[in-house]
């Protein structure tokens, strides 16, 4: 009996140790298409410093996050760094069309990946929207977490965990915090993911 | 500017004060509605009263706990109520939710719940007393909308009267609250069996016990809801029998500045709960003795350089050991020879008694990569376990007497001026340092000092080169003492001047060495019997008739012909059978027996020991056998059970590997109430710590200082 619970424990462990990327370790590899069909894979921006934004337009907090243009800030203070930033949405009823719509709502620049069987954000463990990964030039996830520190939005100077993880990763420095706990709406992954 | 998102996106229902409003508006429909409640219309000056936050959420959606888990966002309610003092919000236990694949977990409340507080009016308190909750929360079935309460309630002050309605609500809000487990009768203890390493899994345990020691039943599933925990990324449980939870988790990659601690939720069969808020006790055994006396590196895990550290020191420690120390003495002998010669040479004997030890050990290493890479059960000192080594290892330490006795001595004839110096001289040259090296770690091996227990254990577990690297620390300890002595002037100018005392003192260590010789013949006993014994005192008095004849005269046919009579002896005595394993009066380990033992209640306490192993010797004599720790152990009905690893067992190397040993001593206690976590007790024993840790078993597991933070029953 006790030998079943053990097996079963160990295999519920493996399965979540599959289902999480580890910072320190290599990123998962993905081949992925945004909204206008073109295929991206992490390989190719190997390099660079990557940023994975899980984000899904429906959700209140990533409403409130671009309506005060965090991410675009954000990514606007990295300009002349080898910086290459992906939003990711992994929302099972999510389509090209509606994310098509939704960047020019916003009026932002990088692409959203489609990712409606979300394989990939599984193999992430993006668990909220937004959820943010750092990947640095060797293709090593260095930053997993929130946005910031400021779940209820209520900060007027939050921390951007985001900023000073490309920060320490341009200057060589450990990026500290490496993990935080990511806030938002729960990804909408589908039933049969 | 954010602080305005949540305002925007409502369409506030009403902006004049109520007790009562609606909001999270999805498709036009409000999905959650707040209540401010209390249980008194009319405060006392100076009372006490309730107040809390009445939530109730459409079908199907749900608001977050304290911790929302995976996902999600905290509840919060904030008080306004002037002239009041409240205390901490009290969160009845929360129910757990999965999203539609299982991927992602939160806590939280569906249907209704009330959020509440103990509030204390001070006698200044002035009427009417306007009280202000501010709530946040964020509801969700599918989609998530946030949702922001301004309720206000007006009560009087004056004689309390109660409100029968709040006060219903609140009592059945606060039997959901977990208790204490002081209020619940409960003991909960958390301990983890692996160490706590940044980014790396963990996994640990909880039992939860009643007054009596017996277990107490928990929820079949979702038994644990974890607070949110410093210094840990995630923790799972899954029940593991009555009243126990396995853990395991993964540490945070960041580390943490204070030592993790559980906290959280623990739901009963009885469905009740019970708040948990403890440290993470560290099961006896896992940090050695020596790691435990430096804090600040014990703290850290048992990375490469710590277990380099650690194989370095058992090194050094080896040289004290009682089957090094004869080596090390005559070492020491030969050196105060050496030591009036000039520095270089010096310095070449040091070199060479390093190189010895570190090229025998890297020859150990090979072997043991070899014969682990071919499914041996492989420990530290397994040499001892072949008795055609032990003969061998007999014979050349016999030899080693004779020649300090003074039967035979080892100089090339041809320089050989007669003299005593010079002969000694000879006698002591680089390739002797070199074989005196080796000597050292053939018989430093069974002596698996504290340390070296842990590092070599880790090591077998470990890729080649980092056996390598362990093995390779492990001789630079050894070596460490006498390079010392001989690179540091001031110690050498110590060193007593040379005279007829050095002649007495090598044959008193002559002597010293045959001593060596009787032991290592008790181990052959062990193995081959009384039979074994005697064919190898057999081939010894050849050995010493040939070493005689080759003093008496050294001619090369005596030579010849003696190395011919030896081999010839070897191979007709030294064939070994196997000999009588039991011992009488002790019981023989085997999983079965454990198992008996912990069927009849009974703690059992295993002795894993093998004859060749002189800690274990040690600590049978000095504390197994001892008084306090024999009436210890019939006052705890402990079974006491022998693991015999003289012999290789397949078994017992098993359960020494489960444990991360490589060798023996291991001392393993069982307790009924724990049966598949048995306590490790420490490899060098003091009766202290047997006797304490036998009650420990026999009364049932320690329990860890408990929560103590406030709770509104």
């Amino acid at each position: 009996m006790s030998h079943v619970r053990l097996l079963l424990a160990a295999s519920l462990s493996l399965t979540t140790a599959t289902l999480a990327a580890d910072v320190g370790q290599p990123a998962p590899a993905f081949s992925l298409r945004d909204e206008v069909g073109t295929p991206h894979t992490l390989a190719q921006y190997r390099g660079k410093i990557v940023v994975l934004e899980w984000t899904n337009p429906e959700c209140p907090f990533v409403q409130r996050h671009y309506a005060g243009k965090t991410m675009q800030r954000t990514l606007a203070s990295f300009s002349g760094k080898k910086v290459v930033w992906l939003a990711v949405d992994s929302t099972s009823h999510n389509t090209p069309a509606k994310s098509k719509s939704w960047k020019a709502e916003q009026g932002f620049s990088y692409p959203v990946l489609q990712d409606a069987s979300g394989e990939v954000g599984l193999a992430y463990g993006a668990k909220t929207t937004p959820h943010m990964f750092v990947i640095d030039d060797k293709g090593v996830l260095r930053y997993a977490g929130g946005i910031d520190d400021d779940p209820r939005g209520r900060s007027t100077a939050p921390t951007n965990f985001v900023e000073k993880a490309v920060g320490a990763l341009v200057a060589g420095q450990p990026v500290s915090p490496s993990t935080s706990d990511p806030y938002g709406c729960s990804v909408k992954y589908g039933k049969s993911s | 500017m954010l602080a305005g998102w949540i305002l925007s996106l409502l369409v506030a229902a009403a902006p004049a004060p109520a007790p009562t409003a609606s909001g999270g508006l999805y498709e036009g429909k409000p999905r959650v509605h707040a209540t401010l409640v209390s249980d008194v219309t009319q405060v006392e000056p100076g009372g006490t009263f309730r107040m809390g936050v009445h939530l109730r959420m459409a079908r199907g959606w749900y608001i977050y706990w304290k911790n929302p888990g995976e996902a999600g966002l905290a509840s919060e309610v904030v008080w306004d109520a002037p002239r009041v003092s409240t205390g901490p919000l009290a969160w009845p236990a929360p129910e757990v939710h999965r999203s539609p694949d299982g991927s992602i977990t939160s806590y939280g409340y569906g249907g209704e719940v009330v959020l509440f507080a103990r509030a204390r009016a001070q006698s200044d308190v002035q009427p009417p007393l306007t009280v202000v909750a501010t709530v946040e929360v964020l509801v969700c079935e599918v989609q998530c909308i946030p949702a922001r309460f301004e309720l206000t309630r007006v009560l009087g002050v004056g004689p309390r009267q109660a409100d029968a309605a709040g006060a219903t609500l609140l009592d059945a809000a606060a039997a959901r609250v977990p208790r204490t487990p002081t209020q619940a009768g409960l003991r909960v203890s958390v301990r983890r069996t692996t160490p706590f390493v940044p980014g790396q899994p963990f996994e640990g345990e909880l039992t939860v016990e009643r007054a009596d020691g017996s277990p107490e039943p928990l929820a079949p599933t979702d038994a644990l809801v974890p607070d949110r925990l410093a210094g840990i990324l995630s923790v799972q449980a899954v029940g593991d029998g009555p009243g126990r939870l396995r853990l395991w988790g993964k540490a945070s990659p960041d580390g943490s500045s204070s030592p993790p601690r559980m906290a959280g939720v623990v739901v009963l069969a009885s469905g009740g709960a019970v708040e948990v808020s403890a440290p993470f006790e560290l099961p006896p055994g896992l940090v050695p003795h020596a790691a435990a006396a430096s804090p600040p590196v014990s703290r850290r895990a048992p990375g490469l350089p710590w277990m380099l550290l650690l194989a370095f020191l058992g090194g050094v420690l080896l040289n004290a050991m009682p089957c090094v120390f004869p080596v090390l003495a005559l070492k020491a002998y030969g050196f105060a020879r050496t030591v009036h010669a000039d520095h270089g040479s010096v310095r070449m004997h040091a070199l060479a008694y390093s190189g010895g030890i570190l090229a025998s050990l890297m020859v150990l290493a090979g072997a043991v990569l070899g014969l682990r890479a071919a499914g041996h059960a492989v420990g530290w000192g397994f040499q001892f376990q072949e008795p055609l080594f032990v003969a061998v290892l007999s014979g050349v330490v016999l030899l080693f007497a004779l020649n300090l006795l003074g039967v035979f001595e080892l100089t090339v004839p041809s320089h050989g001026t007669g003299t005593l110096v010079a002969a000694v001289d000879h006698a002591h040259g680089p390739l002797r340092s070199v074989g005196e090296g080796v000597l050292a770690v053939v018989l430093a091996t069974p002596c698996s000092a504290p340390l070296l227990g842990t590092a070599v254990g880790f090591a077998f577990a470990a890729s080649a080169p980092v056996v390598l690297a362990v093995f390779a620390a492990v001789g630079l300890g050894l070596a460490a003492p006498f390079c010392a002595l001989v690179l540091v002037p001031g110690l050498r100018q110590r060193l007593p001047r040379p005279g007829a005392w050095m002649e007495r003192a090598k044959q008193l260590l002559g002597f010293a060495l045959l001593g060596t010789g009787v032991w290592l013949a008790g181990i052959l006993g062990s193995l081959a019997g009384v039979d074994g014994v005697v064919r190898l005192l057999a081939f010894l008095v050849v050995l010493a008739l040939v070493a005689w004849a080759w003093g008496a005269w050294r001619r090369r046919p005596v030579l010849l012909g003696g190395l011919l009579l030896v081999l010839l002896t070897g191979w007709v005595a030294l064939r070994f059978g196997p000999g009588q394993t039991a011992v009488a009066g002790r019981q023989a380990w085997s999983e079965e027996a454990v198992a008996q033992g912990l069927a009849q209640g009974r703690p059992v306490l295993v002795d894993f020991t093998a004859e060749w192993c002189l800690s274990c010797k040690f600590n049978e004599r000095t504390v197994l056998t001892s008084e306090a720790v024999q009436s210890a152990l019939a006052r705890t009905r402990t079974q006491l059970l022998v693991a015999d690893w003289t012999r290789r067992d397949a078994g017992i190397a098993r359960r020494l590997a489960a444990h991360g040993r490589a060798g023996v001593p291991m001392y393993l206690l069982y307790s009924p109430a724990r049966p598949d976590q048995p306590e490790v007790l420490p490899e060098l024993l003091t009766i202290d710590t047997v006797v304490s840790a036998l009650e420990r078993a026999g009364t049932g597991p320690g329990s860890v200082g408990l929560s103590t933070s406030p709770s509104p029953r």
